[in-house]
């Protein structure tokens, strides 16, 4: 809890404080060229952030508390706000809830009105629930507020795009991305290469692929998916297939329809593929370990977030460091490729204060910065890379680029298409009910994998349970 | 003296406990704000006829039983043994310790990825090695119920262990004595002496081990998350899910008030089986 | 009597079985021993390895690194040594009573004491939850006590009615002939001989409130984070950092470990007297 023992109110950093969070953050700021030029004054560099016309200290004084998950870029973010209270005389305060947990937590803060935690680590899928309560701020007030953003410092829509649609609700947008991912095909490419073998273009030739590496003797899994029961778990992956498959969750009168006969396809593709070639255990992985199987040489190709980086290509971690290649996700019968949106979202707790409400949004227009977003990346001293950074001009940037492009082949270019071309903002329905909808759906689907029903009945089944919560019961 | 035990118990039970049925009785789900208020027995009668109810109840019956009844076995047999090894059972006694502190989600972690999975965790690979053969512990259904099980009575067998144990140690050795002499095999000893003194301790071991197999929690949720599909749900973890991943909450709320009646209903049994011992 | 050498025989395979059992039992124990002086990349190694160059450096990440454990061992402790003292303190004299004075309605209570430790904590979020912060007690260590409170107390009274039960009457008994007051014949005569019941009561107190997840997670915070909740930081939305949860997860057990060590020879002696009664609610 690095944010733990600061002392409250003052936001100048004395020297003594200095050191101390330089430690934390493993020295990095300090050890920083742009550092030096200020390091006479306060010794950290703000002028970055005070060329924004806006007056950041307009919320002085306030207190953020905002809810994040235990993650690399998460670390980054907490070891520089120093620089942030030092830029705004507003206090944060860092809750880290583990992934499982910080949903409930959000949604027991945000139903009861107590307005304990200003921002979180939202997931998108909920941006609609947080929307029908008014549990969150419509962002556009705060975006097109000449007092509280600076436009043409902020850049907003230099954000990806598929990100901040996948942030709107009805046309009004409730969180502000900080990180992302998107799905990618990760392969072995020395495999691929001594076989002959392309990265597949179709779903068929996933298949033809895996069958080509498959060999279960010697350890080696042709083609793999994560089947772990979840809303974002197996329910990250299903509907990209459903997608490919042409499948879409709504019908034409708008009635939610999750049986119809392209999802049938898709899932029995998912089945009969899992089942054909991926590990037994599969059915109840979660990424962190098909990323771990994979690093241990074991999976041929697999389809999961492109940030699995973080464990693949890391040399302490992985044994096929340099062998790995990456692409988009192969099409589907419909001539589709579906890649994940995901993206972590901060919106603005309504049940705030005015200037707490303003605090809050100052600190998530720090945080989604082109600045901090560097800072927190490339220009990040310490360990952690961040692999989702949110604004593509950043991607494109050589200093970015050398930091995450050793990952593989192909990794930034299939990384970027993915999210530039293969993302459908309603790859999965986006309503209110998306939570007990994605659990209901997750249940069915890891059913499906494990034998227990054939996907048609599933689907059947599914449809009665998804049409009852639909109408609340 | 009893005063303030009773009050600080009161204030922080019975207030939750009034408000948790309060809950039940109401329409909260938070995907349908507007739709709430005051809606009677309706949860209730939704559960009667919802399928997955009655299959983590089962499951719960089941997991409750068996746990219970492996931890005695095994518990007593264990204690039986170690009895007859003085010198050795300081190890024991450590030992039993290590099982019961160790976090439950990590116990679940554990035994899910670097034990049970197949092709990769370390029992799969004794089971080859012995020729067993390679088994989807936590994939198949049935295994995954056989799994949890045994994960749960791993957990907690060193508990029951070290209560009998102790209960044994202080039974009259002079009873056994006047049995060595009479013949009696090892088997009826234990049949016509031990056992009988020993009931008082088995209800209350019993009880115990029943209320806590009833509220396991962490570790199923970590090992396999109540799945494969719904094979290892038990009544806890429904009641999380409802409330908490479909935000159902009072639908959930009566999905804890039904258990929390079971559970009294048999505690309540024991506890009069308790007094009869 | 039997001859000798069956009894050696049979002295011999007593020793295999218990040796078996013993390994069952710590095998998960030591998988994690050994983990925590592995690399990352040699944990997953099928077939496992059993040579390795030990590394000491995850226990160094665990207590050094930005996202060190130790303040959250710090919190734990407090908030499990707060709860054991207050519960063991309200506790004693309530089980006490119920054990011996004859109050009208004694078996009512009794059983209300069984019943409130049997509510599923999954109903009880949501009231606490509203509860603490009505008074302003989320994230805060009198809040999450008080909550640990409310299951450790009735397990730790239930636990020692019976040892109260099974002390004899009698020298308390002697104690009031010689006009001691009630409260006198408990402090200097009933106590002391409860001495073994209530050091195993404070080591599953303690126990429970040590491992508790569910409720931690939502009623603490920022500035009360328990190591259960701090374990997380290994098993993170990026990896799961085995060496180093292995690591954490041992260092978080010590403590306990010690205390139950230590208090050995306590608890077999209160488990002779009386009897344990359940380690709480998993």
């Amino acid at each position: 809890m690095s944010t733990k023992d600061k002392p409250p109110g003052t936001p100048d950093l004395s020297r003594r404080k200095a050191l101390k969070q330089g430690a934390v953050a493993g020295a990095a700021v300090l050890a920083a060229p742009w550092v030096a030029r200020f390091a006479h004054a306060q010794g950290m560099d703000l002028g970055a952030y005070q060329s924004a016309k806006i007056n950041w200290r307009l919320a002085e004084g306030q207190t953020v508390n905002a809810a994040v998950i235990p993650a690399s870029y998460f670390e980054n973010l907490i070891a520089l706000a120093p620089e942030f209270e030092a830029l705004t005389g507003i206090k944060v305060r860092f809750d880290k809830v583990p992934p499982g947990q910080i949903r409930q937590k959000v949604v027991l803060d945000l139903s009861s009105k107590t307005g304990n935690i200003s921002t979180h680590a939202g997931d998108p899928m909920y941006l609609p629930l947080y929307a029908a309560n008014k549990w969150a701020e419509p962002l556009e007030n705060y975006l097109n507020d000449p007092k509280l953003t600076d436009k043409a410092w902020f850049k907003y829509d230099d954000i990806f795009e598929a990100w901040r649609k996948a942030n709107m609700v009805d046309g009004k947008t409730y969180g502000i991305p900080y990180d992302g991912e998107m799905t990618v095909q990760t392969y072995r490419k020395d495999l691929y290469d001594a076989k002959g073998l392309k990265p597949a273009e179709t779903l068929d030739q996933i298949v033809s692929n895996a069958k080509a590496l498959h060999d279960p003797d010697k350890r080696m899994w042709g083609f793999c998916l994560r089947g772990m029961p979840g809303a974002g778990q197996n329910m990250y992956i299903y509907p990209s297939i459903l997608g490919a498959y042409g499948g879409k969750w709504f019908d034409a009168g708008g009635k939610i329809r999750v049986n119809s006969p392209e999802a049938v396809a898709a899932l029995d593709w998912y089945v009969t593929q899992n089942n054909a070639f991926a590990p037994k255990a599969a059915q109840n992985w979660n990424w962190p370990d098909i990323a771990d199987a994979f690093a241990q040489g074991t999976i041929g190709c697999y389809i999961d977030g492109h940030s699995a980086a973080t464990v693949i290509a890391n040399p302490e971690r992985s044994k096929v460091v340099g062998k790995i290649g990456f692409a988009r996700w192969p099409k589907g019968p419909s001539g589709r490729r579906v890649s994940s949106i995901w993206n972590w979202a901060m919106p603005i707790n309504s049940a705030l204060p005015e200037k707490a409400r303003q605090a809050t949004w100052l600190f998530i227009q720090w945080a989604a910065s082109e600045e901090t977003q560097a800072r927190t990346s490339y220009k990040f001293k310490g360990p952690g890379k961040r692999y989702g950074v949110n604004r593509l001009a950043m991607w494109k940037s050589g200093a970015y680029n050398k930091t995450i492009g050793d990952a593989g082949a192909n990794f930034l270019q299939a990384s970027l298409d993915s999210l530039g071309q293969d993302t459908d903002v309603d790859w999965r329905p986006r309503v209110p009910q998306w939570p007990a909808i994605g659990e209901t759906m997750a249940k069915i689907v890891q059913a499906s994998l494990v034998g227990q029903i054939k996907p048609k009945a599933a689907l059947d089944d599914a449809q009665t349970q998804v049409e009852r919560i639909m109408r609340g019961g | 003296m009893l005063a303030p035990g009773l009050l600080v118990l009161v204030a922080t039970t019975t207030f939750p406990l009034l408000y948790l049925f309060w809950q039940s009785t109401q329409n909260i789900n938070l995907a349908m704000p507007g739709m709430g208020g005051y809606i009677g027995a309706e949860n209730y009668v939704r559960m009667w006829e919802d399928r997955r109810f009655w299959a983590a109840l089962s499951f719960t019956s089941v997991y409750t039983v068996v746990t219970v009844a492996l931890q005695l076995v095994f518990g007593m047999a264990m204690a039986m043994l170690i009895l007859r090894i003085p010198r050795a059972q300081w190890a024991f006694r450590v030992a039993a310790i290590l099982p019961i502190v160790l976090a439950p989600v990590v116990v679940g972690l554990f035994w899910r990825t670097l034990m049970l999975t197949p092709d990769f965790g370390i029992v799969d690979y004794a089971s080859r090695s012995l020729g067993l053969g390679s088994h989807n512990w936590l994939g198949d259904p049935d295994l995954a119920r056989f799994s949890v099980i045994a994960i749960h009575t791993w957990q907690w067998t060193p508990f029951v262990f070290l209560y009998l144990l102790a209960a044994l140690a202080a039974l009259p050795e002079d009873l056994y004595e006047a049995a060595k002499i009479d013949r009696a095999n090892a088997w009826r000893r234990f049949v016509h002496i031990t056992l009988p003194l020993l009931r008082p301790a088995i209800v209350v071991v019993v009880i115990l081990r029943m209320t806590v197999a009833l509220s396991a929690f962490a570790a199923i949720y970590a090992a396999t998350g109540g799945g494969p599909g719904t094979s290892t749900e038990i009544i806890n973890l429904y009641a999380y899910r409802v409330s908490f991943a479909e935000l159902s909450l009072g639908y959930g709320a009566a999905a804890a008030v039904v258990l929390l009646v079971i559970t009294m209903v048999v505690a309540g049994l024991l506890f009069r089986l308790r007094r009869a011992a | 009597m039997r001859p000798r050498t069956g009894g050696a025989l049979r002295n011999a395979l007593l020793m295999t079985v218990a040796a078996l059992l013993l390994l069952v039992w710590t095998v998960p124990i030591l998988l994690a021993v050994v983990t925590s002086l592995k690399n990352e990349k040699e944990v997953l190694a099928y077939p496992p390895t059993l040579v390795f160059e030990p590394t000491l450096k995850n226990y160094a990440a665990v207590l050094t690194d930005a996202t060190s454990i130790l303040p959250n061992l710090t919190s734990s402790l407090i908030i499990a040594l707060a709860t054991t003292m207050l519960t063991i303190l309200i506790a004693v004299p309530a089980a006490y009573a119920i054990a011996r004075l004859r109050l009208p309605g004694k078996q009512p209570v009794g059983f209300y004491v069984l019943a409130t430790q049997l509510v599923p904590p999954i109903g009880l979020i949501i009231p606490y939850f509203l509860i603490l912060n009505r008074i302003g007690w989320m994230d805060s260590y009198q809040g999450l006590v008080v909550i640990y409170i409310t299951f450790s107390l009735p397990f730790a009274i239930w636990l020692l009615v019976s040892y109260f039960e099974d002390i004899p009457r009698e020298m308390e008994e002697a104690a009031l002939l010689d006009r001691a007051s009630r409260w006198q014949a408990f402090w200097h005569v009933v106590l002391p001989q409860a001495r073994g019941a209530i050091a195993v009561t404070v080591i599953f107190v303690f126990l429970n409130s040590w491992n508790e997840f569910l409720f931690a997670v939502v009623l603490g915070g920022a500035t009360v984070k328990p190591v259960t909740v701090a374990m997380y930081n290994y098993i993170n939305t990026e990896q799961t950092q085995w060496a180093q949860l292995s690591a954490a997860a041992l260092l978080a057990m010590l403590p306990v470990i010690l205390l139950g060590v230590l208090a050995q020879k306590h608890i077999v002696k209160g488990l002779t007297t009386g009897a344990v009664k359940g380690v709480g609610r998993r």
